[in-house]
C-alpha cells in the first residue's frame, strides 16, 4: 500500500504558534510520519496516539509528546486514519457506541430502559419478598419497636380500653404465629395500623364511628393480617431494592431526574401496597368466617371509613387503596363464599365497654 | 507586538507634547485586536454522550462515572474555541478513577471518625459537630485540588493552564474569610465570595499568560444588596438584570498579562438575554421530564461564551510552554462527590 500525504497544522506543545507541516501515514507499519519544517521528522507511533474528530477536521494527540497536537482538515485522510487505529484498538468503547449514531443510541438506551422498568415491576417485587422470607423474624421486632419507641412517645395510650381491646382479640382466633399486642390511641384520627414486631393500634376515632362488634373484629383481623404476612418488611426489602436500582440507573443523570426518581419510587411503593391492602383484606375476611363472626362486619368496616374522607395512615407503615374498590372486593367473595355466624355475646360485651 | 515594541512608543510619549501623546495612543489602540470566542456544543452530541455514559455506567454497576466525567467534560471543552482553535480536557478516567477512590477513602475516615466520637462521647450533637467540622475543614482543600487538576489538564493550542496558589494560604485566608463570614452574620460574605475569586483567578496561567481579577468586595456588596432590594419591588422581574449585573461583574474584572500585553474581558449579557436563556431552559426541562438538561446545558455554555468579549494585544503565537503536569484529581472528585459549588 502506498504511504499517503497530507497537509496539517502542527503545535510543537512548546509554544503556542501553529506550524504547517506535512503528514505521511505509513499505514502498513502503523506510525505517522510527521516532516518539520528544515527537514527534521517526527514519528508517531499509532499506539501511542489519542484523537478528536470535529466534522471533517482531526486533532491528533499523542501521550509521549504531551501538549503537542496535529490538525488536520482532510475526510479521505482520516476514514483511513480511523480504519488503522480501529485496528490498533485505540477506539475506546465510549468513542464506539457513539459512532452508532444519535438514533440508535436512544433506541439501545429506551430498550433497555423498558426492560429495567419491566424488571422493576415484575422481578424485583418476588425477588424482594424472597429476600425478606430470609431475614430472621428479629429483624420485625428492632424495626417495629424502633418505630412504637418514637410513636409512644409522641402519642396517648387509654389503658382501660387496651385491656378490653386485648380482651376482644384473645376471643378471636387471628391465626397468629408471633403474640400480638394491642393499644388503644387516645385520638380523633379515624386509623389503625399494625407494626411487624406484633403491635396492633387502634386510635379511638375508629372505635367511636362503629356500630358493631362485627366490624372492629374485621378490622383486627385485617391487622393481624398484615403481621403475619410480614408485609412491612416485605415493603422495606421491596423499597431497599427499588431505592438501589433507581440510584443505579440515575448515577449520571442531573438532579431533576433524581426528584423524578424519587417519585417514582414512591408511586410505586403505593402500589405495592395495594396488593398487601388486598391480601390483609381477603385473609382478614377469612379470618372472620373462621370465627364464625358475620364477614359482613367488613363491609360495613368500609362503609363507615368512606363516610370519613380523610383517612390519614403514618406513610412507613401502609397506605390504604380506594375503600370503595375493597368494599366491593369484600362483597363479591362474601356473595361467592359459603359461610356460618354464630352470635358471640362475649365480643358484643367486651365492644360495648369499648365504645363507653 | 513585543515589549521592544512597545518601548521606543513610550519613550515617544514621554519626548514629545500631549498631542503627540495622544496619537501614540491611538496607535496603541489600532494594535489591539478582538479574540473570537466560540461555543458549538450541540444538545444532540451532549445528549448522546450523556446516554452513553448511563449505559457503561450501568453496566459496570457504577464504577464508569470517572471515565464518563471525563467524556462529558472532554466534550465541552473540546466544543469551546477561541480563534478557531479549541479547547481541551486531558484529564483522563483513569486519574479521575484514582481520585475518586481517595474521596472514597476519606469519607471512610471521617465517618470512622463519626463513630469514634459517638462512641467515646455518647454525645450526637457533638459527633455531629465533628462530622460538619471535618467536612468543612476539606472544602478548601479540595477546591484548591480541583483547581490545580482542572487547570494543568485544560489546554489551548498544545500550552496548558496552570494554577500556582499555594494550599496553606490558600486554606487559611479560606478559614480566615470564613470566620469573618460568620461573627458579621454573613455581611462579610460578599468579601468572601470577591477573595475566593481574586486569590485563585490571579494564580491561575496560561503558559507565561497571567490572569488577573481586580474585583472589589464593597462592590459586589452593594450589587447584591441593590439587586436583592430591586428585586423584591419589582417582584422578581429585576432577577434577570441582577443575574446579568453578576455576570457582568465576574467578568468584567477579569485580565490576563503577558509582561506589558494585555486582554480585557467584557460581558455583554443583558437581563432579557437571561430570560430567554433561563425561560426556555426550563421549558425545555420540564417538558420533556428532564431529558431535555443536555440541549439546556449546551444553551447554557454556548450563551455564556457568545456574551464573552474579549479584546487586547497578547500575540497568541508567541505564549509558551510553562506550567508542570499535575494528575492528581483527589479534588476535583471531592468537590464533584461533596457538590461543592466552584461557579
Amino acid at each position: 500500500m502506498m504511504a499517503s500525504s497530507v497537509d496539517a497544522k502542527y503545535f510543537d506543545g512548546q509554544s503556542a504558534i501553529s506550524q504547517q507541516i506535512t503528514v505521511v501515514f505509513h499505514n502498513t507499519i502503523s506510525e505517522l510520519e510527521l516532516r518539520i519544517f528544515g527537514g527534521i521528522s517526527i514519528v508517531w507511533q499509532l499506539e501511542d496516539l489519542q484523537f478528536e474528530r470535529y466534522g471533517s477536521l482531526i486533532e491528533v494527540r499523542n501521550r509521549n509528546f504531551p501538549g503537542a497536537i496535529l490538525k488536520i482538515d482532510d475526510s479521505t485522510f482520516i476514514e483511513e486514519f480511523y480504519v488503522a487505529m480501529k485496528r490498533n484498538k485505540r477506539i475506546d468503547i465510549h468513542t464506539r457506541l457513539l459512532s452508532l449514531g444519535f438514533l440508535k443510541i436512544s433506541a439501545i438506551a429506551m430498550g433497555l430502559l423498558g426492560l429495567i422498568v419491566i424488571a422493576y415491576f415484575y422481578v424485583l417485587p418476588p425477588v424482594a419478598e424472597k429476600s425478606a422470607a430470609l431475614l430472621p423474624v428479629s429483624v420485625d421486632k428492632e424495626i417495629g419497636d424502633m418505630f412504637m419507641d418514637a410513636f409512644l412517645r409522641e402519642n396517648d395510650i387509654d389503658t382501660t380500653k387496651s385491656k378490653y381491646l386485648e380482651q376482644f382479640a384473645s376471643e378471636m382466633n387471628l391465626k397468629n404465629e408471633k403474640p400480638l399486642n394491642f393499644l388503644v390511641v387516645k385520638s380523633n384520627e379515624v386509623n389503625a395500623f399494625a407494626v411487624p414486631s406484633g403491635q396492633i393500634v387502634v386510635f379511638s376515632g375508629v372505635l367511636n364511628d362503629m356500630k358493631s362488634s362485627d366490624e372492629l373484629a374485621a378490622l383486627l383481623g385485617h391487622e393481624a393480617s398484615h403481621v403475619n404476612q410480614r408485609h412491612s418488611i416485605k415493603m422495606l426489602c421491596r423499597n431497599l431494592a427499588g431505592f438501589m436500582v433507581v440510584s443505579l440507573l440515575f448515577s449520571d443523570v442531573n438532579g431533576v431526574m433524581a426528584v423524578l426518581a424519587d417519585n417514582a419510587q414512591q408511586l410505586h411503593s403505593l402500589s405495592y401496597s395495594r396488593a398487601f391492602e388486598q391480601e390483609a383484606d381477603e385473609q382478614g375476611l377469612k379470618i372472620l368466617m373462621d370465627n364464625k363472626i358475620n364477614p359482613n362486619g367488613m363491609v360495613h368496616l368500609f362503609e363507615q371509613l368512606e363516610k370519613e374522607s380523610k383517612i390519614s395512615i403514618p406513610k412507613i407503615i401502609s397506605t390504604h387503596p380506594l375503600t370503595a374498590e375493597r368494599k366491593e372486593n369484600m362483597r363479591r367473595i362474601i356473595a361467592a363464599t359459603q359461610y356460618e355466624v354464630r352470635a358471640n355475646k362475649k365480643l358484643e360485651l367486651i365492644f360495648e365497654q369499648l365504645k363507653n | 507586538m513585543t515589549l521592544i515594541e512597545v518601548m521606543p512608543k513610550a519613550e515617544i510619549g514621554s519626548r514629545h507634547d500631549k498631542k503627540n501623546m495622544e496619537t501614540s495612543m491611538i496607535q496603541d489602540t489600532k494594535q489591539t485586536q478582538n479574540y473570537r470566542l466560540e461555543f458549538f456544543g450541540k444538545g444532540s452530541d451532549y445528549f448522546a454522550i450523556m446516554i452513553v455514559n448511563w449505559l457503561l455506567t450501568l453496566f459496570t454497576f457504577g464504577l464508569y462515572y470517572p471515565w464518563a466525567r471525563a467524556k462529558r467534560l472532554s466534550y465541552v471543552y473540546s466544543q469551546t474555541s477561541l480563534n478557531d482553535d479549541r479547547f481541551h480536557f486531558s484529564g483522563t478516567g483513569k486519574e479521575m478513577f484514582r481520585g475518586f477512590i481517595k474521596v472514597i477513602l476519606f469519607y471512610m475516615a471521617i465517618m470512622v471518625l463519626f463513630f469514634i466520637v459517638l462512641t467515646v462521647s455518647e454525645s450526637q450533637p457533638l459527633a455531629v459537630l465533628v462530622l460538619y467540622l471535618a467536612l468543612f475543614a476539606m472544602i478548601p482543600f479540595a477546591i484548591h485540588g480541583s483547581l490545580r487538576y482542572r487547570m494543568s489538564r485544560t489546554s489551548y493550542r498544545g500550552i496548558r493552564f496552570g494554577y500556582r496558589g499555594v494550599r496553606k494560604v490558600f486554606v487559611q485566608n479560606f478559614l480566615k474569610w470564613i470566620f469573618f463570614t460568620i461573627i458579621s452574620f454573613g455581611i462579610y460574605g460578599a468579601w468572601l465570595q470577591v477573595n475566593i475569586r481574586r486569590y485563585t483567578h490571579e494564580n491561575m496561567r496560561y503558559g507565561d499568560v497571567e490572569l488577573s481579577n481586580d474585583a472589589s468586595g464593597s462592590d459586589y456588596f452593594f450589587l447584591m444588596l441593590r439587586g436583592y432590594f430591586l428585586t423584591a419591588i419589582t417582584l422578581g422581574i429585576y432577577a434577570f438584570r441582577w443575574q446579568s449585573e453578576i455576570f457582568a461583574f465576574y467578568i468584567d474584572h477579569l485580565k490576563m498579562n503577558k509582561g506589558q500585553q494585555q486582554i480585557t474581558f467584557r460581558s455583554t449579557a443583558t437581563g432579557g438575554g437571561f430570560f430567554g436563556l433561563l425561560f426556555v431552559n426550563l421549558l425545555i426541562t420540564v417538558f420533556t421530564l428532564g431529558f431535555g438538561t443536555a440541549w439546556a446545558d449546551m444553551r447554557t455554555q454556548k450563551f455564556i461564551f457568545d456574551n464573552i468579549k474579549m479584546e487586547g494585544d497578547v500575540n497568541i503565537d508567541e505564549i509558551h510552554q510553562t506550567e508542570e503536569e499535575y494528575t492528581d484529581a483527589f479534588g476535583e472528585d471531592a468537590v464533584d462527590f461533596f457538590e461543592i459549588d466552584m461557579a
